[in-house]
């Protein structure tokens, strides 16, 4: 029933393996199903190709909705749930014929709905907002697939039960399973508010019920739709501590610090819900302002602290393997030729300065009305979802190959570059789209020339730079994707064995040597970097409120 | 000699008693949501006045 690395020690529960494998080949397969809607959108959206008709357009929106941000994230999600709740505490899996129920109920409601999609019968957009209508087995396969995803969250907190019973930690859970359980607790609240929607409109899709409210449908769904992208920041906040672990041996130079802002998470992330119904006039500013606010921003309070704590536990690291020189010998030194250390460092730069800005930016009501509805929101959607969880979950993959596959990597030297290829692609797409959105050009639309309606709109003409900049963008992280999802269908299927730790490209570094007394600051470059990002996002949020002054001038 | 057998008793700090246990997280997690996101939300959202009647008729024309 187990058996016992010989590269990390861990005592592997081959039934959890299993589990874990095939939940990471459909993590995959969606995503391959997720980027080729996306590249022909690019294309569709970009004016002079305009490559679909309306139709197929709004039908692969829904598509690439799905399977982007549902199918891929999650899927990945369960695997990393099982990952971190029985090999990386060494025990076992709590339920494994329940595992391969909750594993086929995913893999039922992904077949159904996007059989159903490209049939043409739920052209609804991955919102789905009431009154529009999509045939009853859309809404069932996406029920099957949360009560899969909820089922596959309700064992990790079984295999949380058994360890903790058999003591299979120490006085507290290790950081990177803290963090999977904050997803595992997000994962709960967005899944029960998809129960608490997806059932009603698949009975008045069915003719069971008469009317969905559309506020009532947009409030609750959102309370899914969001949510579910809370999920990806606490699991890819904890990949974050794993990699500086794995890669360098660093840890969080204040774990309690670390835990407290999970637990921030826990507590608030959930409530950026609002986020979506800031324009609605049925809710009230109070309820606007506390919700998008995230409590008046506890839980951004968490995601600065990560901020700080992931990059200084590498800092900290590195300075105790003895790269001290300066402010940032510890960065220059870094193990650069390792793809997942430069996916999440990568990842950590593109969502604190392109996501994490724009995030909260767009958060607020008053900044928020610039871009509302524009493509700015899905802007900012590629520098969270895309750059900071993609880009994350490739990056670990690259040692779930070895390490869970039993496989070498195959094209190494492609893996090594493939992160920055990536990154240098979403980075054109999300700040092409923010741009453009900043310039009026609308979210989900066919043709935001609007030929042949009875009025046009003249944009300014720095928008054909911008659309231009973002098919670039857009190609390249198309190609990047393909040159990963090769590397991992290769390695996984027709790679080399992994015979023992010789084979291992990816180095596996001890703990990092105990702290010596040291004066000042322990990670002074961190220091430095994060105060640098604050000087950003301050530039950033007043350009904003500028920009709102200009538009709305009030005397 | 008897007391050195004894296992020593280590008293949890209270914030690290709330913070280890997943399921009372769990339970503040979804009630804070519930509360402050969907219920007052759906109570602001049913207290909202009917469309008046005139304005209905002229809809529906």
């Amino acid at each position: 029933m187990f058996r016992t690395c010989d590269i990390t020690g861990f005592k592997v529960d081959l039934r959890s393996e299993k589990l874990i494998r095939y939940n990471a080949v459909f993590a995959v397969i969606s995503l391959l199903l997720a980027v080729i809607a996306a590249i022909l959108l690019v294309f569709t959206r970009y004016q002079p190709v305009h490559l679909l008709g309306a139709e197929w357009y709004y039908r692969l929106v829904t598509f690439h909705g799905l399977n982007a941000l549902i199918f891929w994230i999650i899927f990945f999600e369960i695997a990393g749930l099982y990952f971190g709740s029985t090999v990386v505490l060494n025990t076992r899996f709590c339920a494994p014929r329940l595992g391969w129920v909750a594993f086929g109920l995913m893999v039922a409601g992904l077949v159904m709905s996007n059989i159903i999609i490209l049939m043409g019968k739920a052209d609804v957009m991955l919102t789905s907002y009431t009154p529009l209508k999509a045939h009853p087995l859309y809404y069932l396969g996406v029920i099957l697939f949360a009560v899969g995803a909820l089922l596959g969250v309700i064992l990790f907190f079984g295999n949380l039960m058994i360890a903790r019973r058999e003591k299979a930690y120490g006085e507290t859970m290790p950081l990177f399973t803290y963090g999977l359980m904050t997803a595992a607790i997000i994962a709960v609240i967005t899944l029960a508010s998809g129960a608490l929607i997806y059932i009603p409109t698949f009975l008045w899709s069915l003719g069971l019920i008469d009317n969905i409210d559309p506020a009532m449908y947009k409030l609750i769904w959102w309370g899914l739709g969001h949510s579910s992208q809370q999920i990806n920041v606490a699991a890819m906040v904890s990949i974050w501590y794993l990699v500086s672990f794995l890669s360098v041996g660093g840890t969080s130079i204040n774990e309690r610090v670390s835990r407290s802002a999970f637990v921030l998470y826990i507590l608030f992330i959930c409530l950026a819900s609002a986020h979506h119904l800031l324009t609605d006039p049925g809710v009230s500013s109070a309820w606007k302002v506390w919700n998008t606010s995230y409590a008046m921003y506890l839980a951004v309070l968490a995601s600065m602290i990560h901020a700080f704590a992931v990059p200084s536990s590498f800092e900290s690291a590195q300075r105790r393997w003895g790269y001290n020189k300066g402010l940032f010998q510890w960065l220059s030194k870094a193990p650069w030729g390792n793809p997942a250390f430069s996916s999440i460092i990568l990842a950590i730069i593109g969502f604190g300065f392109i996501g994490g800005t724009t995030g909260v930016i767009f958060g607020m009501e008053q900044t928020n009305i610039i871009v509302h509805n524009t493509i700015a929101i899905p802007g900012h959607f590629k520098g969270t979802v895309v750059i900071g969880t993609t880009l994350t979950f490739m990056g670990i993959t690259y040692y779930l190959i070895p390490l869970i596959f039993r496989r070498k990597i195959v094209g190494f030297k492609w893996a090594k570059w493939q992160p920055w290829l990536f990154f240098i692609g979403i980075a054109l797409l999300s700040v092409s789209m923010i741009v453009l959105g900043q310039l009026g050009v609308p979210r989900r639309h066919w043709d935001s020339t609007f030929s042949g309606g009875p009025f046009t709109y003249n944009f300014n003409p720095a928008v054909d730079f911008f659309w231009a900049l973002m098919m670039l963008g857009g190609t390249l992280a198309f190609l990047s994707t393909i040159i990963w999802i090769l590397i991992v269908v290769i390695s996984v299927f027709f790679g080399p064995k992994l015979k023992g730790p010789a084979d291992m490209q990816l180095s596996i570094s001890p703990l990092a040597p105990e702290v010596k007394a040291h004066k000042g600051f322990e990670a002074p470059g961190t220091l430095v970097l994060t105060l640098l990002f604050l000087l950003v996002f301050l530039a950033l949020f007043f350009l904003n409120w500028k920009w709102l002054a200009a538009t709305w001038n009030v005397n | 000699m008897e007391n050195d057998q004894q296992p020593e008793i280590r008293k949890v700090p209270f914030a690290r008693m709330i913070m280890d246990d997943f399921m009372l997280l769990l339970f503040l997690g979804v009630t804070i949501y519930a509360i402050f996101y969907l219920l007052w939300g759906i109570m602001e959202l049913s207290n909202l006045p009917g469309i008046p009647e005139e304005i209905k008729e002229t809809l529906n024309k």
